[in-house]
């Protein structure tokens, strides 16, 4: 993959650089200031980009609004946002311009290499990574409805909205595909969503439910 | 007419009221030569101040009389008595407050009389004149007069009409001022003077900067504690794990992997805890968002729904007092989740003069009491340390309203 990277510091920057070489992609640009980044988006047009929240020169959210901008100006980039901190309101104004090819994490998963890589592998391709913190927090908002689900389908349903396939949330759970499916099935029963067997757009409907 | 005669009436029942005062001020009047004298010649200097606590009893019965005429509340100038009973009945002869309380209690007990009666007096006055010419032949000189006994006709005709005339004149131009006569005395005397507002200011600020000092001292060393005994310590046992995995690498591999992960844990783990400690110091969407972002995430954040009422964010205020106003509607809103049981919270914040006014109202089940529980509390520590009031409003059933006052220094 093509990848444009938005970062300030220096040693991080080299770091991501090193591990998404490492790992067979291209790293076309780097930005290291907020105002760098949506020209580089544009005259690149990569696979992927990778946005730090906080850059120069205002050290406030100027990443996290170019992402929002580049999505408006090149509709479906898939966009990864690191940040040292999460906040749910961050998380619910990226959603708002669609959730496919979004990702938001926090800095501190760069370190699990192989999950980090495979959340950038999913944004590239259009599905979605959230933090779990981000998760539990939107959990929290809705915490009155969502009583009503078994701890276990509270768990399916959180890995669910990070963006993960029932693959990979059954092997997380140490449980069958099949009991996965099941519980994803009583989930939209309870909370009243319409059943759909795309993988993708179960992921799409249960950030939407939590959003909303 | 009707409205006039009703200010009259208004008026004569204020005065009149207004002995109630007034009575005991006289008695005070006739009283205080022999408190003076007692005072000064020491005998009695140790009763001193229960001999003032009647007469500011009275003095603030006046007050608030005076304040509910006036419009505004004239506050009590008394500071809190200091040391022994000796110390205060000199610090109370010394004071210009007992002063201009006894000044008032004398003026206000010789006028208030006056003024209280007059006006009672006066219609009975007026009627008795105006019956005069009837029977004035008939009573003795002596029990019958207007202005001067009445020898004849000529006078029974004129002086009599002439008394009333007067009385009225005054019943009607002179009466209705009388209420405010008596409240601008009280508020000319009453009223704390410049000096003493002043310095208990100064003692309040004096209390409160100590107070700020002492909740930063603690703040710092909390930080201090977190950082070294969670993220230092994290850290240095990760650097352990790292140091011990490279001396074995070679001998036994799999034994260092494991090494390896656990310092990448301990990592992970140190970075949890530092942002926990950032978010304790100076919450980042703050220096993002501006308070009304931040309160904005904080509400989308809540279990129930909440309204919101901030201003724009172009008026920042200091650093210190928006970390303030964010923690304290932090902490109301967990409150209101946590305990009040309610279905809605309404959160405003605004800036009125120099003064930043943040109020965190629900409909739950109200009863919070500040004296109890560690959240009001802290709202109301970390407030004080910035020279700010806290007011809590939490009637058992109707909700409860914190309503928070912080001076923004502009």
């Amino acid at each position: 993959m093509r990848i444009v990277i938005a970062e300030d510091n220096v040693l991080l920057r080299e770091g991501l650089v090193l591990l998404l070489t490492g790992d067979g992609h291209e790293v076309a640009a780097v930005a290291g200031t907020g105002p760098e980044v949506l020209p580089a988006l544009l005259e690149h047009r990569p696979d992927a980009a990778i946005l730090d929240v906080r850059l120069p020169p205002g050290f406030r959210d100027e990443g996290l609004r170019a992402a929002i901008q580049a999505r408006r100006e090149i509709p479906g980039l898939p966009i990864l946002v690191l940040s040292q901190y999460v906040e749910e309101t961050y998380a619910a104004e990226l959603l708002a311009g669609g959730a496919s090819g979004v990702g938001y994490l926090l800095k501190d998963r760069v370190s699990r290499v192989g999950e980090f890589l495979d959340a950038l592998q999913r944004v590239a391709s259009g599905g979605t990574a959230l933090d779990p913190e981000v998760v539990s927090q939107l959990m929290t908002t809705r915490r009155d409805p969502l009583q009503t689900l078994t701890p276990r389908e509270r768990e399916v349903l959180g890995l669910m909205a990070q963006g993960l396939d029932n693959a990979t949330i059954a092997a997380t759970l140490v449980i069958t595909e099949r009991s996965v499916s099941k519980h994803i099935g009583a989930v939209f029963a309870k909370l009243d969503l319409p059943p759909s067997d795309s993988g993708h757009r179960r992921v799409l409907a249960v950030l939407a439910y939590l959003n909303s | 007419m009707r409205p006039f005669l009703k200010r009259v009436a208004d008026a004569a029942v204020y005065t009149a009221t207004g002995l109630r005062t007034a009575l005991p001020a006289l008695l005070g009047l006739c009283l205080l030569p022999l408190a003076i004298v007692l005072s000064l010649t020491v005998v009695a200097l140790p009763w001193l101040p229960q001999l003032v606590r009647p007469m500011r009893a009275l003095a603030n019965a006046e007050r608030r009389r005076a304040g509910r005429l006036l419009g505004h509340e004239i506050p009590e100038p008394y500071p809190v008595p200091r040391g022994g009973a000796v110390e205060q009945a000199l610090t109370l002869l010394r004071s210009p407050t007992t002063w201009r309380d006894a000044a008032w209690m004398c003026l206000h007990g010789l006028t208030g009389l006056f003024m209280g009666i007059l006006p009672i007096a006066l219609v009975p006055g007026i009627v008795f004149a105006l019956s005069l010419p009837l029977w004035w032949w008939a009573a003795p000189p002596g029990s019958q007069a207007a202005f001067v006994d009445l020898y004849t006709w000529k006078q029974a005709l004129t002086l009599p009409f002439l008394q009333a005339g007067v009385n009225l004149i005054v019943l009607l131009v002179l009466v209705p001022r009388f209420p405010y006569w008596q409240a601008r005395l009280a508020n000319t005397l009453l009223r704390p003077t410049r000096r003493v507002s002043l310095s208990e200011r100064v003692e309040q600020l004096t209390e409160t900067r100590a107070e700020a000092l002492e909740a930063h001292g603690a703040e710092l060393r909390r930080i201090e504690r977190d950082l070294h005994d969670g993220t230092q310590a994290q850290l240095v046992a990760a650097a352990l794990r790292l140091g011990l995995a490279d001396r074995r690498f070679d001998a036994d591999p799999e034994a260092s992997r494991t090494l390896f992960l656990e310092a990448r844990e301990g990592i992970e783990d140190a970075l949890a805890q530092l942002r926990g400690v950032i978010r304790g110091i100076y919450p980042p969407i703050l220096s993002d968002r501006g308070l009304g972002g931040a309160v904005r995430a904080l509400a989308a954040a809540q279990p129930v729904p909440v309204t919101l009422d901030l201003p724009d964010d172009r008026t920042r205020a200091p650093a210190a007092v928006e970390a303030a106003a964010y923690f304290v509607v932090a902490e109301a809103l967990t409150n209101v989740a946590k305990h009040s049981g309610a279905s809605r919270a309404e959160v405003a914040v605004r800036r009125d003069g120099a003064r930043l006014v943040i109020t965190v109202r629900d409909d739950g089940r109200g009863g919070a009491d500040p004296a109890r529980g560690t959240g009001l509390a802290g709202i109301r520590r970390r407030v004080a340390a910035l020279d700010g009031a806290t007011g809590v409003d939490s009637p058992a059933g109707t909700g409860t309203t914190l309503r928070v006052e912080l001076p923004c220094g502009s």
